[in-house]
This record gives structure tokens, C-alpha cells and sequence, in this order.
């Protein structure tokens, strides 16, 4: 069953091509990070994907301050955007993020050192295709292919779709990291073309769900449940990102494994311990991370949970957690 | 850009809204403007919690805006507060919402906001914020709100206005409990490291500090050097005052920062973007390390044990003091005079003996940090308070 892809979205925003990618579907891969995301998980590992579209960064390591350089503190750049504080130690610049958001690439473009940069960009499907075919010969030997991946691939059905279908189309195998908190009708338009689906299960109860992910479960068990029914041929890997004090617990592991087990096409699932390495990001484009005071969890945990899943899937335990490439 | 905006009639109907976050004398500012509002003949309506009583009016069984009639301003206590509420969120470039396939998204609903203004027929908007919403105001007033600012910082930390309402009760409160610090550190024979408000500035430190006569105190404006203080410390620590207070605001720096930093842990090192495996300068610095840091640094060049405290939290709340029920009053009394005179885009600045309308685009993106020259350096040198380095 194959969905046509809409020939006039032949373009997408990109955020980010990552190759030789080992634990987002079989092989080697090649990750493909789309920009734009549809929740908002408070542990977000990548704050730059969650946006639909380009957006300003800076990293003022890279700037070298008003009197060598001190373009973005004239015309054209928004006044007030940016700025040099008085009394400080250096004549680095500082950015005022409410007035500087409206920043678009030809401005960020006009920063002679790169500080000013944008996270994400519009390409075509044979771009993205061309740049993930320079490693086709680690996919053949190793079963390895292209990821979708975000932000939520799902949200540019579309692109994506054109995507995996013109990966088949060059040979490579094809798989998604969504969390599925899309319309049915973007996922039937992308399944088709997907050989692996990765995807989350956050949390088990609604409300839990709503209060550290923006909404509640209730559509996403949906799209699982539909797809793992309506795509018997394609293999699902269900995923927890693993934080202590929110969802490391025996009780929404084993509802999880409630959930998928009567699903043959789910072959597996995966944890992910929590790490906070997008922590750095958020004052690349000046948020605030809300996750601070959570913790990562204790290899003893995650092995114990980790027996759990193996003993559902009736194998014998191993240390064989996850761990999703996250976009450089 | 001030924008003269005419006639005191064409603002018979104005609004006030409260940014983020409590600041002891938010009540004795609406209650300023109000009484001033109605001195002038004005309506004057109250927007609950930031913007949303205006963007979201549906969600409010009796409305989104709150008429501050007389009658419900004589019994509004001064030494209260969130009276109209507060939204984590005032920021109507970046409004949070589900949207109708069930998805989180940010929308820019500012169009929408000052439709709201339009259809309520409000001429003017009194916001009293901090330094991030004195930038969103600008930006609005940049798209035609007719707005005058009042500042709120209990750090006393945005500038062209010398003291901001709230400052007061902070460092009243700080002086009372580094009182009680300075007992129990005497009573346990130790050397207390309290951390205070102040991560840009260090007013709450230094005149707390001073009115304590603390050992030492350590503030942003002035990098320090653990080893002078140590030594002026040994100087002072005997065995007939066997104790010390160290006052350290939560944004003090160190000369030596390398040394002087905490040791990573390894949930601190994971921190790091691209996992370097070093804590980088991109780690959120979290209440209470300013105190670790000091208090363990101290710990390996003294004799005397040393122990890390933190108010944080404690003293962003409690009812105002005098000082700050009259300055509330006055600022929000200031505000509605500068709207009579035509002053928008402008912030309510105290700047003593008087109050004056400063431009919103000369308020942004400063900081009030503590002169080299201050008074109050030298009041504390000469009570042989270390700064932390050589005066």
C-alpha cells in the first residue's frame, strides 16, 4: 500500500545531516534531523529542532566583539537585538532574544566570524539524497540507510515521504524516530515508505504525559496501535527516554510491554538513560532548560528495567540500552 | 522612541498587567495607579495574569479584565499580592498553545493582543515587569501599544532607575536571616558562606553585607581572589571569635576560575555540550554554587571548618516593607502621570529626589551593576569588610 508523494512540496527544512550513525535502525546510517516539533519535552536533548523553521543561534565564542568587528550592532540588524553591555570584561556582543527572533538567514549571513548562524535550512529531497548516498557503501555491507529523525519527521509528511521513498528508490533501507503526535492521515502518508519505526512511548498515563510533554497520550497510543496494524511488514522498536523521578519506573515499563507485546511486528524496546547533553544548546538560542534539577539514571536501574524488557521478549539479559545520535 | 500620544481624553479607559514572578509591593502599584487613575477622572482595568485575561478571555469564569474601581481599590492591602495573578509565560511574540490537530506549538498572537486592546477600547497599558518584559513591551510599543513601564527587580538590578520597588523587602529580609547566619556560625565555632540574590549585580550583597559587617563579601562586579579572603579571614578568626560570615552573591566570579570552580561531578561533566567531558561555561549555574564554591574553596586554605548556606527562594516573597508600599505607590502613581503626559514607550524611573519617564529602548540591555566609585565600596572598606581583592 503506497501513498503518492505531493510533487509540489519537494523541499524541506533540514536541520541537520549526521552520517555513520549506529543506534538509529539497522547498520550504519545516515540521520537525517528535520526542524519542527509537535511536543514539548521538558528533558529535550535538542532544543534547535523544535521550531518549524530557521532559526538564529549564536555562540559567542566564535564573536569577536565590537571594536574588531561590531557589524550586527548597525543597520540593517534590528536595533536593540544586539548589544554590548556596559562594564563588562570583554567587548563580546550579547543578544537581546525578543528583538533579535525576527533575524532571518541573509542577516544572520551578513556576521563576518559565524557567531551569528542559523540552526536549520530549506533543501531539496535529491540534496538530502545526494548527501546520504556518499556513504551507500557502509549501508550495503552493514544493512545500514537513512533515519528520519527531529524535531518529528512526521510534521513535513510530505518531505518525508518524497525522502524514504527516493532512499528505496537508490537502494538504502529506510527507518523513522517519530513520537507519532501527528494526524493519522501524516502517518499514513510516510509509513508506506518505512522499513523501521522507532518511536516513543514517553509515558503511560495521560496526565502524566500532559504535564511533562504539552499533551496527553491518548492520540499518540492511537497511531501506534493503527500502525502496527495497518503496516504488518514494517518493524516497530519501541523507545523510552529514561529520566528518574518522571518515567524510570517498573510501572510504565511494564504497561509499555503490555501495550506492544500482543504486536509481533514490535521486535523490540529500547531505554534510553537521560543525559543532558543538549543542556549547551539552550543558551545557544537563549531558552531556558527546564529540567535542571533531574538527575541521569544509575546504571543499576536501567539494568534492572533493562532485565524486565528481556524477559518479556524472552531472552536472556544484557546490558543493551539505546542511544539515539543526537543532531552536532 | 517616545511617542507622544496626545490628549489626556483619548485615555479615559487605560490597563494594568503584571510580568512574571513576585515582587513584594505588586498591590501598592496598582493601587497607585489606580488612585492616580481615578484622580484624573480614568477607568482603569486590571489584566489577569500577564496577558493571557485579555488573549484568553473564555478562560476566565468572570472575565479576563478586572475593573479596579474605587471601591475595590480601597480595600486592596498594599502588603499583598498577585492580586491580578501572574503567567509564567508574558510573551505575546511566543504564546504556547495546542492547536486544533492536537499539536504544541509558539504563535505570535501580538496582532491579536492589541486587537484585544482595540476592542476593549484601552488607550494605554501600565505593565510593570522585570528586565526580559521591558524588552517585550518594547517590542509591542515598536507595533503601536501605548505603554509606560514600571520596573520590578528585587535585585535592583535594571537601569536608569536608582532603586526598584521590591529591593527594599529583599534586603531587609537578607539582613535578618544573615543575622541568624551569623548566630549559628558563632554557636558552631564555623565560618558561614551564605549565598544571596544577585546574579549580575551585587547590591543585595554588599549593603546586606555591610549592614551585618560580614567578613567579607564577594559580588559579580568585583572578580575575587579566595586567597585574600582567606587570608583576611586568618586575620580575623581567633580563638576568641572563633567563627566568620562570608556573604557571596549568586553570580560572584573568581580570578582563578579554574581553581576556584567546583570539581565537576560526573552528572555536572555530562552538562557539557558535545559531551567534552568538562563542565563548560554553557552549565546553568544553579542556587547554591556560588556558596559550594567559596565555602570548599575556603575549606583547603583555613584551619576553621566552613559551610555553604543559600537563601534562594526565601526571599523572593513576604509582604513589603514601608520603603517599598511607598515606592510601589509611587510608581504606579508616576505611571499614570507620565501617560497625562503624553510620555509613552517610556519606563517610570526613580531617580532621586524625583520620578522621570526614561525612553524603553535606553532601559534595555543594561544591567545596574555596583560603580567601582560607589559609596558603598568604600563605606564597606572602611569597616575592613574584603572584597575580595586589594581596595
Amino acid at each position: 500500500m503506497s501513498s503518492p508523494v505531493n510533487p509540489s512540496a519537494p523541499t524541506g527544512i533540514v536541520l541537520n545531516i549526521q552520517r555513520y550513525c549506529s543506534h538509529d535502525g539497522p547498520g550504519i546510517r545516515t540521520t537525517v534531523f528535520l526542524k519542527g516539533c509537535s511536543l514539548r519535552c521538558k528533558w529535550c536533548a535538542n532544543p534547535e529542532s523544535i521550531a518549524p523553521k530557521p532559526e538564529l543561534s549564536y555562540d559567542s565564542k566564535k564573536c569577536t566583539g565590537k571594536e574588531e568587528c561590531g557589524v550586527c550592532l548597525k543597520p540593517p540588524f534590528p536595533e536593540g537585538a544586539f548589544f554590548v553591555p556596559d562594564g563588562a570584561d570583554d567587548d563580546k556582543v550579547k543578544v537581546n532574544w525578543h528583538l533579535a527572533a525576527d533575524c532571518d538567514e541573509k542577516l544572520a549571513s551578513l556576521c563576518p566570524t559565524g557567531a551569528l548562524e542559523m540552526f536549520g535550512k530549506r533543501m531539496t529531497v535529491d540534496e538530502v539524497l545526494d548527501e546520504v548516498e556518499k556513504d551507500s557503501s557502509f549501508y550495503r555491507n552493514s544493512g545500514g540507510g537513512m533515519t528520519l529523525s527531529g524535531g518529528e519527521c512526521l510534521l513535513q509528511p510530505d518531505f518525508s515521504a518524497a525522502l524514504l521513498e527516493g532512499a528505496h528508490k537508490r537502494g538504502f533501507n529506510t527507518a523513522i524516530e517519530t513520537a507519532c503526535n501527528v494526524p493519522w492521515r501524516f502517518v499514513e502518508k510516510v509509513l508506506p515508505h518505512v522499513d523501521t519505526m522507532l518511536h516513543d512511548h514517553k509515558m503511560t498515563i495521560p496526565e502524566r504525559h500532559k504535564k511533562w510533554v504539552g499533551v496527553d497520550n491518548k492520540r499518540i497510543l492511537e497511531n501506534f496501535k493503527k500502525a502496527y496494524e495497518t503496516f504488518p511488514d514494517v518493524d516497530f522498536i519501541a523507545r523510552t527516554p529514561l529520566i528518574p523521578g518522571i518515567n524510570a519506573d517498573e510501572e510504565h515499563i511494564r504497561a509499555v510491554l503490555a501495550f506492544i507485546r500482543p504486536h509481533k511486528n514490535v521486535i523490540d524496546y529500547e531505554l534510553l538513560p537521560y543525559h543532558r547533553f543538549g543542556l549547551g544548546k539552550y543558551e545557544l538560542l537563549g531558552e531556558v532548560y527546564e529540567l535542571d534539577d533531574y538527575k541521569t539514571p544509575s546504571d543499576d536501574l536501567v539494568k534492572h528495567l533493562q532485565a524486565i524488557i528481556d524477559e518479556a521478549f524472552g531472552r536472556t539479559p544484557a546490558a543493551t540500552t539505546g542511544e539515539a545520535t543526537q543532531p552536532a | 522612541m517616545i511617542k507622544e500620544i496626545g490628549h489626556a481624553s483619548f485615555m479615559r479607559r487605560i490597563a494594568i498587567n503584571v510580568g512574571a514572578g513576585y515582587v513584594p509591593g505588586l498591590n501598592a502599584v496598582i493601587k497607585g495607579a489606580a488612585l492616580s487613575a481615578d484622580q484624573m477622572g480614568w477607568q482603569i482595568v486590571g489584566i489577569r495574569d500577564g496577558f493571557d485575561g485579555l488573549l484568553h478571555p473564555e478562560r476566565y469564569p468572570d472575565g479576563g479584565l478586572v475593573t479596579l474601581s474605587p471601591e475595590l481599590i480601597e480595600n486592596l492591602d498594599p502588603s499583598g499580592g498577585g492580586f491580578l495573578g501572574q503567567s509564567g509565560r508574558v510573551d505575546p511574540f511566543h504564546v504556547r498553545r495546542v492547536n486544533e490537530d492536537e499539536m504544541v506549538e509558539e504563535v505570535d498572537m501580538s496582532d491579536e493582543l492589541l486587537a484585544a486592546f482595540r476592542r476593549e477600547q484601552l488607550g494605554a497599558l501600565i505593565s510593570v515587569v522585570g528586565g526580559r518584559g521591558l524588552s517585550i513591551l518594547y517590542k509591542l510599543h515598536r507595533k503601536g501599544l501605548h505603554t509606560v513601564c514600571v520596573p520590578r527587580s528585587i535585585e535592583n538590578d535594571i537601569a536608569a532607575t536608582a532603586v526598584s520597588f521590591g529591593f527594599n523587602s529583599a534586603l531587609s529580609f537578607t539582613i535578618e536571616m544573615l543575622d541568624r547566619a551569623r548566630q549559628a556560625a558563632q554557636a558552631a565555632r564555623k565560618i558561614g558562606v551564605v549565598e544571596v540574590l544577585g546574579g549580575e549585580s551585587g547590591w543585595v550583597a554588599l549593603q546586606a553585607a555591610i549592614a551585618v559587617c560580614a567578613d567579607a563579601v564577594l559580588i559579580p562586579e568585583i572578580p575575587c581572589d579566595l586567597k585574600l579572603v582567606a587570608s583576611r579571614l586568618k586575620d580575623k578568626v581567633s580563638l576568641r571569635r572563633p567563627y566568620g560570615l562570608v556573604v557571596v552573591a549568586e553570580g560572584a566570579r573568581f580570578l582563578d576560575a579554574a581553581k576556584a570552580q567546583v570539581k565537576p561531578s560526573s552528572l555536572k561533566a555530562s552538562l557539557s555540550p558535545l559531551a567534552t567531558g568538562d563542565a563548560s561555561d554553557h552549565v546553568i549555574q544553579r542556587s547554591g554554587q556560588a556558596a559550594e564554591t567559596v565555602a570548599n574553596g575556603l575549606q583547603l586554605l583555613l584551619a576553621q571548618e566552613t559551610y555553604p548556606l543559600v537563601l534562594g527562594p526565601w526571599v523572593r516573597g513576604g509582604t513589603p516593607t514601608a520603603v517599598d508600599r511607598q515606592l510601589g505607590l509611587g510608581y504606579g502613581a508616576g505611571a499614570v502621570r507620565a501617560l497625562k503626559a503624553g510620555k509613552s514607550g517610556t519606563m517610570v524611573a526613580f531617580v532621586p529626589p524625583d520620578m522621570k519617564f526614561v525612553p524603553l529602548a535606553d532601559a534595555i540591555n543594561k544591567v545596574r551593576t555596583v560603580p567601582a566609585d560607589s559609596e558603598f565600596m568604600q563605606i564597606a572598606s572602611s569597616l575592613g569588610i574584603c572584597l575580595g581583592k586589594e581596595m
